[in-house]
């Protein structure tokens, strides 16, 4: 079976640990729909779960950092934050896949990293809470350098995730994909706070509405001037888009919620 | 300079328990095993949220490094006011 599920959500800690400091509406929709998408992941059956994910120097660390890390473990644990509100629990990998993905990748010239043991925090934790609640299905996270630079270009993420989409597309097992970051967000700088609206709705008007390819036209500057360093993770968004390039996109919710200091966006793919 | 050794000490506070305890039990004695200037000496053991902003250091290496000397939300911002 190929890929039966793709969806994109942002993963702003706010979330869970302080979800009632949000306006109750904005909350609640955005969370409502969280958890619509979660459900229709779940209608589709899926095996196994790749996500496209960031970290924030849960792993990696300036010693080393990899532009793409593919996980290939028998589990994974996590949140590594006590503040998140989400329990601690330990989500079963799928090594065979991961290490099929990462052959797959050497033989046509994609040099991921690999990892047989990675603590996963809320960048991907959050986003199984409420897509995997049961934290049954096996993961197999791809972790993209979306944290300091260099990073890999926006041209480069749509073409990793194209390349693995047609992998996975031909694999034996029901594949449900998600991709988790963004959209525009300041965590922990002076501009802590600001969303940028305007910059949101044109990705998720390109996303959802235009032509994906035009996502490879934001720089690493522009995505840094006007997403701030948080937006950067839209580059899992990116490579999702590059995976999924012909299906159709249904914008789900966006909410700029300030006091999760984030441009909140969910989108849910469908063939 | 040496911020990476400075964000290196924040690391590892942050994200090696073992490495905390040691921090906790006596900072002064902690940070001479990183090669950091005076200025860096100073702004990490006085926990200067300001001063680590301006040397450099990764906002999600400093927040969750304030964060475990309970630096407020508003406290946080309050230090960084005007660095925008």
């Amino acid at each position: 079976m190929p890929i039966v599920f793709a969806g994109a959500a942002s993963h702003a800690p706010g979330m869970t640990a302080w979800t009632e400091a949000a306006p109750k509406e904005q909350a609640d929709n955005f969370l409502g729909n969280y958890r619509k998408l979660g459900a229709m992941l779940a209608a589709a059956h899926p095996d196994v779960i790749v996500a496209f994910s960031v970290e924030h120097w849960a792993n990696f660390f300036l010693n080393q950092m990899p532009s793409f890390c593919i996980g290939r473990a028998e589990y994974y644990e996590g949140p590594i934050e006590e503040w998140l509100r989400i329990p601690k629990a330990r989500v079963p990998g799928d090594a065979k896949l991961g290490v099929e993905l990462i052959d797959a990748c050497l033989d046509v010239g994609f040099d991921p990293s690999f990892s047989d043991e990675l603590l996963l925090d809320h960048a991907t934790f959050l986003p199984l809470h409420f897509l995997n609640p049961d934290m049954a299905i096996p993961v197999v996270p791809v972790i993209l350098n979306t944290l300091t630079p260099p990073m890999p270009t926006t041209k480069r993420c749509f073409a990793l995730g194209k390349f693995l989409g047609s992998v996975l597309e031909q694999n034996a097992r029901r594949v449900a994909i998600i991709a988790t970051g963004g959209l525009s967000h300041w965590p922990g700088e002076a501009k802590h706070g600001k969303i940028n609206i305007p910059f949101d709705k044109k990705f998720l008007d390109t996303l959802v509405n235009g032509d994906r390819t035009k996502l490879t036209e934001y720089s690493h500057e522009e995505i840094n001037v006007e997403a701030g360093s948080g937006g950067h993770e839209i580059r899992t968004w990116i490579a999702l888009a590059g995976a999924v390039q012909n299906w159709k996109a249904e914008l789900l919710a966006y909410e700029p919620v300030v006091p999760w200091a984030t441009g909140c966006g969910l989108v849910a793919f469908s063939k | 300079m040496s911020l990476y050794q400075l964000q290196k000490l924040l690391y590892h506070v942050n994200r090696d328990l073992s490495q905390r305890e040691r921090y906790r039990q006596d900072p002064a004695a902690f940070v001479k095993n990183y090669d950091l200037s005076d200025d860096e000496t100073k702004a990490a053991l006085a926990v200067d949220v300001r001063a680590l902003y301006a040397l450099g250091v990764h906002s999600l290496l400093l927040r969750p490094f304030t964060l475990l000397h309970k630096v407020s939300n508003e406290d946080y911002a309050k230090a960084l006011k005007g660095l925008e």
